[in-house]
């Protein structure tokens, strides 16, 4: 999906990007003048002062809007520490109050993040069973019956044949595919992918190409261009070949194509790699992700990854697919034999909430939580829409992005938020590109209709002050061209 | 390559009939180019070479409405400032300002680094044609005099053999050749 961006606005970034640089620079000259030296005598410098450029002379600017300490659990309403600074933001130092702020910024989606009245009294029996942490690796003996029985549960509940937990969803991406790919083999990612994947990607080994975002033209292209080449320098054929796609696309809350994508793995005979971190348990009917939603047979995926963190309210990663692939999996992957497992009470809080979205509690509450948090983000997104809003993703899609585009709207819309006790989270270069930078709201379940109405009060308000209403509503264009004409 | 496209309105609305354009309303389409390298993919954004241009020409007017001198003078300066600024970033720094990158670019200028080191594409084809503009305008509107057209000549002849394809990871006489400190 393209983002349509207002000419000006582009401009104006560009120039605003181009003037943070130019006094960046200015300020590490004079820097060179004033600093001692560093490093001890003969030593080389240990960072390159020119690699945190970025980091020093931009995210510093505005830091306070970024990495804000919490003193509750993120449920629809959280609070957030309040800070203050005396060097312009070198340092923040708390005050010591929190805000209450309604929470537009936790991956909250189906409401887990809080207490509930079915998982928690069973989180907390859990922990009186197995304590806090298995205190060791998966194949050291760390692996509980918790374990095997999520193992278990989430094989069936995506409808592959096996599963494999891991305690870190970031680590299932970056242990996973280095044991998977090696030199010799090629890796096929869309461009827009999560760093773990791309971190997990440099550090197997094999080479890496891009294809354009979500289009699977190019992906065809791409497959064909690298078949055809063989491998660099010996065109020797690849040993194998994967391609990396995710099931929503968290900055820009876009569903992928899979249908499409699957039809060209296949013919081509490449791999399939799908990391639903934020579509498992929030999209389809049912929460089984991505697949459910376009009618993809899980069976044509060839791996599918995910992590407990979004939607089940815990933390940890987990790898479905063939049991050889799993089998496979134990022996080699880093994650699995030398990281630690995850931990028992996360583990049963995931058992718990998948036991309730599929309904075995005896309640409906898991159908009534995948439903609301639909109502929910179709609403809000809607009423982003007609407000003037740029909002990014597809429909059903939690996550929506707002267009800020200028450098400056990132800080103005964050703090003017929070003064009005909305905690919204902004993201900017070089998570996202240098022109689209934007505020990431993400809608969830446990969210009421007053809360969101709230939130487009305050986000309506504060558009108008920071003036991100780039598309305009269809009465003023209508406005516009009578008064053209006449 | 920008992959721009200039449209009048989005797609949320409906025709404006006749094709009126509405002041205000240009709208550019976004797709988000696959390169992988943060230090250079924002240049195949739509904007970018308007911008250039813009912010050399706002130069221009800056020096003229500063130091109230004669417009080849200002041009005179404006060449030269560009040659200092786009050849110590474009040619001499080397790497990418971010860590995350593990210095995988550490011995490639950005000239180097943009579109992933294929020659001759069109955004290398501006890049090359805006000095030589420039130096064209700079020498016109100084009448040619002789000191000041030395300097641009320089200037010119710097820029453009640094671009040259046949240039790409050539380091004379090992200028600029280990890795950044």
């Amino acid at each position: 999906m393209a983002v349509t961006i207002p000419y000006f606005a582009a401009l104006t970034t560009y120039f605003s990007y181009g003037l943070l640089f130019v006094f960046g620079h200015l300020r590490d000259f004079f820097r060179g003048f004033m600093k001692s030296e560093s490093a001890p005598e003969g030593y080389a410098p240990l960072c390159r002062d020119f690699e945190d450029f970025y980091t020093r002379r931009l995210y510093h600017r505005i830091q306070d809007c970024f990495n804000r300490p919490i003193a509750s659990a993120p449920n629809a309403w959280i609070d957030v520490i309040e800070r203050y600074s005396n060097d312009n933001n070198k340092t923040l130092h708390r005050t010591g109050n929190s805000r209450h702020c309604l929470n537009l910024g936790s991956y909250n989606y189906l409401g887990f993040a809080a207490q509930d009245e079915y998982c928690t009294p069973r989180v907390v029996k859990s922990l009186d069973k197995f304590a806090i942490s298995t205190c060791a690796s998966r194949a050291d003996g760390g692996t509980t019956s918790l374990h095997e029985e999520l193992e278990t549960l989430m094989a069936d509940f995506i409808g592959k044949p096996a599963a494999l937990v891991y305690g870190m969803g970031f680590a299932t991406n970056s242990t996973t595919l280095p044991a998977l790919m090696g030199k010799g083999g090629l890796i096929i990612s869309d461009s827009l992918n999560h760093s773990s994947i791309v971190a997990g990607a440099r550090g197997s080994g094999a080479k890496v190409s891009v294809f354009q975002h979500n289009i699977p033209e190019h992906l065809e292209e791409v497959l064909r261009q690298a078949i055809a080449d063989g491998q660099p320098r010996t065109h020797r054929p690849w040993k194998k070949i994967m391609v990396i796609v995710e099931g929503i696309y968290s900055m820009e809350g876009e569903l992928c194509r899979l249908r499409e994508i699957v039809a060209v793995t296949k013919k081509y005979k490449a791999y399939l790699y799908l990391d639903e971190a934020h579509s498992i348990g929030a999209i389809g009917k049912s929460g089984k992700g991505v697949c459910e939603l376009q009618g993809v047979d899980p069976a044509d995926v060839d791996i599918m990854m995910g992590t407990f963190t979004k939607s089940f309210g815990s933390c940890g990663g987990y790898i479905a697919g063939s049991k050889e692939l799993i089998q496979y999996l134990k022996h080699v992957s880093p994650g699995h034999l030398y990281a630690t497992a995850m931990s028992p009470p996360a583990v049963q809080q995931v058992i718990s909430a998948l036991r309730l979205i599929r309904g075995e509690d005896g309640t409906d509450r898991g159908a009534r939580k995948l439903a609301q948090v639909r109502e929910n983000s179709n609403f809000f997104r809607e009423e982003l829409r007609k407000m003037g809003c740029e909002v990014l993703g597809d429909a059903d899609s939690p996550v929506m992005p707002v267009m800020l585009y200028n450098p400056a709207k990132i800080p103005a819309f964050s703090r003017e938020c929070f003064k009005r006790n909305v905690a919204v989270v902004t993201v900017a270069f070089p998570a996202t590109p240098l022109l689209l930078s934007r505020a990431r709201i993400c809608i969830s379940a446990a969210h009421t209709r007053e809360d969101l109405q709230r939130g487009l009060e305050v986000i309506s308000e504060v558009s108008d002050m920071v003036k991100l209403k780039y598309m305009p509503l269809e009465e003023e264009v209508e406005a516009l061209l009578k008064e053209k004409r006449l | 390559m920008a992959e721009g496209v200039i449209q009048r309105a989005g797609s949320s609305r409906r025709e404006l009939d006749g094709g009126v354009p509405v002041v205000g309303n240009l709208y550019v389409k976004v797709v988000p180019p696959p390169d992988l390298n943060k230090n250079t993919e924002w240049f195949l954004y739509p904007g970018v070479w308007t911008t250039y241009l813009l912010i050399i020409v706002i130069g221009w007017l800056l020096i003229l409405s500063v130091f109230r001198c004669s417009a080849g003078t200002a041009w005179t300066v404006v060449n030269l400032t560009h040659f200092a600024v786009t050849y110590r970033f474009f040619h001499w720094k080397k790497g990418s300002p971010f860590a995350e990158d593990q210095g995988m670019y550490n011995k490639l200028t950005w000239w180097e680094q943009v579109d992933h080191g294929r020659q001759l594409t069109r955004n290398r084809k501006f890049l090359t044609v805006v000095p030589v503009v420039l130096y064209l305008i700079a020498s016109h509107t100084t009448d040619y005099r002789s000191p000041v057209l030395l300097l641009n000549t320089i200037a010119v002849f710097v820029l453009l053999i640094a671009k040259f394809p046949h240039m790409h990871k050539v380091r004379i006489f090992g200028i600029n050749s280990d890795y950044p400190t």
